[in-house]
């Protein structure tokens, strides 16, 4: 029964060439999705790794402002790289539900599905007809999700528009974010949509379990500052007893000491020691084993204490200088504290462990050629997700979905066409087209 | 090349003001945070085991299935988990950490000693009954135990039993030997990587490093992944009637919200470094120093950039930077952001807000434009919609008392999560669960706690 024993069994539970092998979890709910950026379609997204069939309805011609939104403006074989890590799996449905017709396809589309997703302002949906009320009337079972900056109601929902930043800086994360007498740093990533999408699915989920016992739906609601205000651990009741306004204080956490970023002579290391034993295994390691018997640092509660904090941190600081983050990197793993260094996305690329857990995910899109993306991060050793396609441009599955769910005939579809109901990309602006190698034929299902 | 004009004109964000009041005051009354206890809930159905130990990850996880119902078991160590001591400047609160406190919602809490045959025993016979269990130990210490998923399964086929540990279970470093921690969970995740200020020309100083989140952002991303799993997992079991075991690494779960970073690299081999108070997908998308403080504003499309440089009276700034490459293109972007705080700087962010809104609301012209101004930890938690919101909760503990937290972030018209107490002190629950799930009593329970097993 040895740990090596154990981790056999584990790489051979979850093993990734297997992953095509098993059934996925939420095989048979299908969702409809009306969204754009990032909030709301990484719901679907996140779902649809494990099977949910996702439509997503994007406006005709322009679709998904994400399509415009990638890095330094960098168009990959004319898609949008901020596009892709939200859309996944999906049918790209292109249909203006403005129109009369087109939100009574909406209508019938909703009817076939399990899950709407929006993040529209309140009563978008229900001005054009799409809304929950509208929507349960011709499906009682439905579960619908909206996401958006400061909810349905109440003092700001009302006429402010809002990003992830927005959210960032109303939710506190920003204030406690970056170092003290510097500027308030913006998480580099789009946490608050990404973490409110997250949020999003799971209250999909704990609805979809209640519908499997009582076959009931409902509407759920989520805001992304409302969202990141629920993951500021201590901050609020720390205040509320003792009126301490949580300043930002760098890498250093005033919670669990030592806890920080250190530089060594090759670079920074994040390096944590939450416990007593873990605590004496650094001061072994750093070759002052005394410093775990000095009564300011000896115990967790006494060591937190902002003097003893602050010069136990100076005298990793001083011996940190002398170490390569490798050299501590290696220390942590013989005597057991926490250390690594700051990986980037070369890093991660690259790591065997990432890719052998299939986070770092390998696959091939019929239209973009080989992908290499970031896969779920729920490892799940039975039903595993998986990614099979990559973000398409704009209308790609109108002839399928509208065939397939609805059963519409070709003349119909072509109506609809001739109507702008329905339509494909633009060429301009970039991000909604297919590579200009593109041969009219690859991805397109029917 | 001839460089294509962006016409983004956000397709779906309508931004007129006149909402829709029939379906505000509908929705309100539906989901209201105030009735969330006259309704039902959605996991009241399930009974989990969390044994996570010096782990938020773990805690946050249970936490999110105890607000929607589900009885959650805390299993402690007789002398209390170690995140009990995860607390600013080592504070406590009728003797447990603030971190804990905020975690231990709606649970049960109890002790055993697992390194002995007896709390093992108990161990096992509480996972035969259970649904979920969730633990953070280095992978091999359950299953030393004999406690892991591969043993456990065999009693109780239908066990979903989720584990989260910064390496995760398996992959060529699952056996390292590191303990987790939230800062390595960051730092293996790459928000590292971007989130910080670059090195100015005076170069390198202490700010102009790799910076985590505030919070602790990896811990919270594996428990809320590890709850996705578990509750996707229970969808295939309700189907199937199987069980499974679900694996979260924190640093993985971080890089799901590390937007494309992957990607980017993949498709051109490069990096994009810390960008502090520029992005590298939007710009302006910014934060700027204002009378008062900070704020955050943003312009990026064509016509929202038209909009902030009309509110701004800045067309020059406008003419300088005409495209959406221009506003990307790094070596453009202080200049943006300076020109920006050049102006910000004369109005307070309540001010800025204000001539924004005026801007958008009433149609002063094209683009839309947001803004905020940064409130720190004493403004939100002051600010009373939020309150209204049922975002911030006081509640009355039968033994913290009246302690506000924050509340869970759903608002549902059916099952709404909620909040019942807020936490309890080691084995605060010894007496109950051990009575009702085990048929355990005083008596047997003393003999334990004498034998240092409870």
């Amino acid at each position: 029964m040895s740990r090596e024993d154990y981790l056999a069994w584990t790489n051979q539970a979850f093993d990734a060439a297997k992953i095509f092998a098993k059934p996925e979890a939420l095989r048979g709910i299908r969702i409809l999705e009306l969204c754009t950026l990032i909030l709301g379609p990484a719901v679907p997204d996140y779902l649809g790794e494990f099977g949910a069939e996702v439509i997503k309805v994007e406006l005709p011609g322009a679709g998904d402002t994400m399509r415009s939104v990638t890095p330094y403006g960098t168009f990959w074989k004319n898609a949008s790289l901020g596009q892709l890590p939200q859309n996944h799996n999906k049918y790209h449905l292109a249909l203006d539900v403005h129109s009369s017709v087109g939100a009574e396809i909406f209508r019938r589309l909703a009817q076939r599905c399990d899950v709407v997703v929006e993040n529209l302002r309140a009563g978008t949906m229900d001005r054009w007809g799409i809304g929950y009320q509208q929507l349960r009337e011709v499906n009682p079972k439905i579960i619908y999700i909206a996401l958006n900056g400061f909810g349905q109601w109440g003092g700001y929902a009302e006429g402010r528009a809002s990003y992830d930043a927005v959210a960032q800086t109303v939710s506190g994360l920003l204030a406690t974010t970056g170092f003290p007498g510097r500027l308030p740093l913006k998480t580099g990533v789009f946490v608050g949509d990404y973490f409110g999408a997250l949020f999003g699915a799971l209250g999909v989920l704990s609805a979809l379990h209640y519908r499997d016992r009582t076959g009931e739906g409902q509407f759920i609601e989520i805001s992304q500052g409302e969202g990141l205000m629920r993951l500021l651990d201590w901050s609020w009741i720390y205040y509320h007893l003792e009126k301490y306004n949580r300043p930002r204080t760098g890498n250093r956490d005033l919670a669990i000491c030592p806890s920080d970023v250190f530089l060594c002579k090759d670079g920074p290391v994040a390096l944590a020691a939450g416990t007593d034993e873990q605590f004496r295994s650094l001061c072994q390691a750093m070759g002052q084993p005394e410093l775990a018997e000095n009564p300011r640092y000896a115990e967790v509660l006494t060591r937190l204490k902002e003097e003893n904090a602050v010069s136990l941190l100076e005298i990793i600081a001083e011996w940190a200088k002398t170490k390569t983050v490798a050299e501590i990197n290696k220390l942590g793993e013989e005597y057991g504290f926490a250390s690594s260094p700051i990986l980037n996305a070369k890093d991660q690329y690259e790591s065997p462990h990432f890719r052998a857990r299939a986070s770092i995910f390998e696959y091939e899109d019929p239209i973009l050629g080989k992908m290499t993306e970031v896969g779920s991060p729920a490892k799940l050793s039975a039903t595993p997700g998986r990614l099979k396609w990559a973000n398409k441009p704009v209308g790609l599955d109108n002839e399928f979905v509208l065939r397939k769910f609805l059963g519409l005939r070709t003349y119909q579809i072509q109506a609809l066409a001739e109507k702008k109901v329905i339509g494909k990309w633009v060429e301009m602006p970039p991000g909604r087209k297919p590579p200009s190698d593109w041969d009219g034929k690859a991805g397109v299902i029917m | 090349m001839e460089i294509p004009k962006i016409q983004t004109t956000l397709p779906y964000e309508d931004f007129t003001i006149e909402a829709d009041r029939t379906w505000v005051d509908w929705i309100r009354e539906a989901d209201d945070p105030r009735k969330n206890h006259l309704k039902p809930e959605a996991l009241d159905d399930l009974l989990v085991l969390d044994v996570s130990e010096g782990s938020i990850g773990g805690l946050f996880a249970s936490s999110i299935l105890a607000e929607f119902g589900a009885d959650v078991i805390r299993i402690e160590p007789p002398g209390g988990d170690s995140a009990r001591k995860f607390t600013p400047f080592g504070y406590l609160y009728k003797g447990t950490g603030l971190g804990y406190l905020m975690e231990g919602r709606n649970k049960y809490h109890i002790t055993l000693n697992l390194n002995k045959p007896e709390a093992q025993d108990a161990f096992r016979r509480l996972a035969a009954q259970a649904d979920v269990i969730i633990e953070s130990f280095k992978p091999g210490v359950m299953d030393e135990w004999g406690l892991s998923y591969r043993h456990l399964k065999e009693i109780n086929p239908r066990l979903i039993y989720g584990s989260v540990y910064t390496y995760g279970h398996f992959g060529p470093e699952a056996g390292c030997g590191k303990p987790n921690a939230d800062i390595c969970d960051q730092a293996r995740s790459g928000v590292m990587a971007v989130t910080g200020e670059p090195e100015g020309p005076d170069g390198p100083k202490p700010w102009t490093v790799p910076t985590k989140e505030g919070n602790w952002m990896g811990w919270y991303a594996g428990g809320g992944w590890l709850a996705f799993g578990i509750l996707t997992a229970l969808h295939h079991r309700e189907v199937t009637g199987q069980g499974q075991m679900v694996d979260v690494a924190p640093p993985e779960a971080e890089l799901r919200f590390c937007d494309y970073h992957i990607q980017y690299y993949h498709a051109t081999g490069t990096l994009r470094g810390l960008v502090g108070a520029y992005d590298s997908s939007v710009f302006p998308y910014t934060i700027v120093k204002t009378k008062n403080g900070y704020s955050f504003i943003a312009g990026f499309s064509d016509p929202n950039w038209e909009g902030l440089t009309n509110i701004m009276k800045e067309p020059e700034l406008r003419a300088q930077f005409p495209t959406i490459f221009d506003r990307l293109n790094k070596e453009n972007q202080p200049a943006i952001h300076q020109g920006i705080e050049k102006w910000s700087q004369n109005y307070t962010g309540e001010e800025i807000l204000d001539l924004v809104q005026d801007y958008v609301v009433n149609r002063r012209g094209p683009g839309i434009v947001a803004t905020a101004w940064m409130t720190d930890i004493k403004d939100t938690f002051e600010d009373e919609v939020w309150w209204d919101r049922g975002i911030f909760e006081k509640g009355t503990d039968p033994f913290y008392g009246d302690v506000a937290f924050q509340a869970p972030p759903w608002k549902m018209t059916l099952t709404p999560p909620r909040l019942k107490w807020m936490c309890r002190p080691v084995g605060g629950d010894n007496d109950f669960i051990f009575l009702r799930y085990l048929g355990i009593g005083k008596e047997k329970l003393k003999e334990w706690e004498k034998k240092n097993i409870v």
